[in-house]
């Protein structure tokens, strides 16, 4: 399974102006791009109030395993999962093999129009990091260069 | 596979806890939780489980240390269920691991179901087409402490019986001894690797 290229300034940026487009247009709350073994890779709009971080995991999941039920049912088209809230709804939209995009909006929004503007920017996702795949196939994390600690005992039991 | 970030100067790594059902897998990150110290950043400790408190989907616990000068290191650490029937699970679990705990139980009647475990896990990274070879893990001897815990020379011939052994600990999770130790040597494996493998492609 191939992972997610380095990702270097210009990729950033292409992700978040493409997130940021998005918020603009559908006037949504937050958006995500995340990978689907959990991690996040890229968010803007109103962050700082949610838990980022395990929205990431849970939603990688969920949807993983959304998409597992689909294959179940014999169902290869399997792009998105819509949840409703009462206060804010989410959308998760599959982006390539690796990568989900979620959006976080008001319940009040229509689902219709931030689904019309992810199309957008999924795509734009997309072109970037094959750039990025393009630009280095084989680069993985390059630590020699970089002053890498005593990683012996990073973590450390309280007294 | 550990995701980086050249330009906002950070570094993912997902560690996974596997083995067997009630071998201590989510006690390791309850102790984690508890007692780690000199972190820049710790998590909510999430956890998906069945009203008997036994893991449903995950157990989840994020953690930010400084293993990299000038670069933040978020670590995901992950918990399986053991249960034999959530495989398609624990499948899901495993996407995009960097690093394996193995949590073993050293109770001579668990034997059989750490064996079927470990089985387990070498099929799960090969239907995700993760060579196992490739990916760092190490083994925990748990629950040490019971009367019944087998001989830990008999746990290394029945689960680190190979050419290139792995680091093993024993350890009694729920009083938290082997639990940093079985972290910390995971930790130095998977960045060790990346530091070979980066050493080999600018040689």
């Amino acid at each position: 399974m191939p992972g997610l290229p380095p990702l270097i300034q210009e990729d950033v940026d292409t992700l978040e102006a493409a997130l940021d487009q998005l918020l603009l247009k559908s006037e949504a709350t937050a958006a995500l791009v995340i990978d689907k073994g959990g991690p996040l890779v890229s968010q803007r709009g109103t962050v700082d109030r949610f838990d980022t971080t395990t929205i990431s995991a849970l939603a990688a999941g969920s949807f993983c395993a959304t998409q597992a039920i689909a294959e179940l049912l014999g169902e290869p088209n399997f792009a998105s999962i819509y949840q409703q809230g009462k206060h804010h709804s989410l959308l998760f939209c599959n982006i390539d093999e690796n990568l989900l995009l979620i959006v976080i909006f008001k319940a009040t929004q229509s689902v219709g129009v931030v689904k019309y503007y992810a199309v957008e920017t999924i795509r734009r996702i997309m072109e970037q990091l094959q750039r990025a795949q393009e630009r280095a196939p084989d680069t993985s994390v390059d630590l020699v260069s970089m002053n890498v600690l005593d990683v012996s005992s990073i973590f450390r039991k309280q007294p | 596979m550990a995701i980086i970030n050249q330009a906002t100067k950070e570094l993912q790594v997902k560690v996974v806890y596997y083995g067997p059902g009630k071998g201590g897998k989510t006690t390791n990150l309850e102790q984690v939780h508890a007692n780690v110290q000199g972190v820049s950043e710790k998590g909510k400790l999430v956890s998906l489980a069945t009203s008997s408190d036994r893991t449903l989907f995950f157990d989840f616990l994020p953690i930010e240390a400084v293993a990299i000068r000038g670069f933040k290191t978020k670590f995901q650490l992950y918990t399986v269920p053991g249960q034999v029937i959530y495989n398609t699970t624990r499948q899901l679990v495993l996407r995009g691991v960097d690093g394996i705990v193995f949590v073993a139980d050293s109770q001579y009647d668990k034997m059989a179901e750490n064996v079927e475990s470990f089985q387990n896990l070498q099929d799960n990274l090969k239907s995700l087409k993760i060579n196992s070879l490739e990916i760092p893990y190490v083994l925990q001897y748990n629950k040490r402490d019971l009367p019944n815990a087998a001989p830990v020379e008999y746990m290394e011939f029945l689960l680190n019986n190979r050419e290139v052994q792995v680091p093993s600990f024993p350890s009694c999770a729920s009083r938290c001894e082997g639990v940093f130790e079985a972290l910390n040597m995971i930790t130095r494996l998977l960045l060790n690797k990346y530091i070979n493998e980066s050493a080999r492609k600018t040689t």
